[in-house]
């Protein structure tokens, strides 16, 4: 349900975007979340619509990415994938890691008319 | 690339500046619905109430009796109804703020609502969030909800007066736990039964003044 506050302010943003830019219609929105965010495309998708429903951004198409888990190994220095369910490093099973990617929420691009 | 929860990130690094300047922390509380976040406030109130100067910020889904269960020990609550909202965030939390003296404060708890997913992404101002579990939950929480558990400072595993009759594995729940945050903080609780609370209190005011 958190899909519905980032659509909101995503949708805020990318019609005060537009405004400024002198956009009369937004035709594509791109954005990246990153795995840990746990934000279901479908729900946003659904969410972002209702946002901006009678707004220059109404029909713009939405490209989400969703960006994989990738970690760090603090101790010996290996980039990794989350790949089970545990953050700990796969080489040497070290538990001092740092989050590279997964935590994202950002707009890639605004592309309008 | 523009993040889409600035605008929540902002107000939230207001809210963190006006209770530093007041040396308050604010501790962001985070469970699913039913794992005894309300319990828990209401002993540690009983056990800190009379040492500390407590206020509660309350967030619920459509009702206020989470509020109405800690007035008995008369400390300021103000109650933030979200009106079916999953989440607080930190514009509500700073009108929240308006309504406490906040200098004759020294801990400001905020019972989020209950969910693990959405409460995680919006940052508050808080001093840190802590995470409540239950064990009737079942031990994969933290697997499950990577985010809040890796960003918690601690996590209370409550209700452990019911391990008996769940098949709650400790050890997988702790070593998951530590995978994803080897400097979380865990304690074990009976909240309603009132076992278990002394470590727990003994790590809260040992964060004060942090």
């Amino acid at each position: 349900m958190h899909e519905i506050r980032i659509a909101e302010d995503l949708s805020a943003i990318v019609i005060g975007a537009a405004s400024r830019s002198g956009l009369k219609k937004v035709d594509r929105v791109s954005v990246c979340f990153g795995e840990f965010i746990q934000v279901v495309p479908s729900v946003f998708e659904t969410a972002f619509r209702e946002a901006v429903r009678e707004t220059p951004a109404a029909d713009a198409l939405l490209d989400i990415e969703i960006i994989p888990a990738e970690l760090s190994c603090l101790a010996c220095g290996t980039t990794y994938d989350r790949e089970s369910e545990t953050n700990a490093c796969g080489v040497c099973g070290s538990e001092e890691i740092e989050v590279i990617h997964g935590k994202e929420l950002f707009i890639k691009s605004i592309e309008g008319d | 690339m523009k993040n889409i929860l600035d605008r929540n990130s902002n107000k939230a690094e207001e809210n963190r500046k006006l209770l530093s300047g007041e040396k308050l922390m604010m501790v962001n509380i985070i469970s699913s619905p039913g794992a005894g976040k309300t319990t828990l406030l209401e002993r540690t109130c009983e056990a800190l109430g009379e040492k500390l100067r407590i206020g509660v910020i309350e967030g619920d889904v459509t009702t206020d009796r989470d509020a109405q269960r800690l007035k008995k020990y008369e400390i300021p609550i103000v109650s933030i109804n979200t009106e079916g909202g999953c989440h607080l965030d930190s514009h509500s939390i700073s009108k929240a703020l308006e309504h406490f003296d906040l200098g004759s404060l020294d801990i400001l708890f905020v019972e989020n609502v209950g969910n693990l997913i959405c409460p995680s992404q919006f940052d508050l101002g808080e001093t840190f969030k802590i995470a409540v579990v239950s064990t009737t939950e079942g031990d994969d929480k933290p697997s499950k909800y990577p985010m809040i558990f890796s960003e918690a400072r601690a996590v209370i595993l409550n209700k452990t007066d019911l391990l008996p009759y769940t098949n709650f594995n400790i050890e997988s729940y702790t070593s998951d736990l530590r995978s994803l945050n080897p400097r979380i903080k865990m304690f074990q609780t009976s909240a309603s039964r009132g076992e278990g609370l002394s470590e727990w209190l003994t790590w809260l005011v040992s964060q004060m003044g942090d």
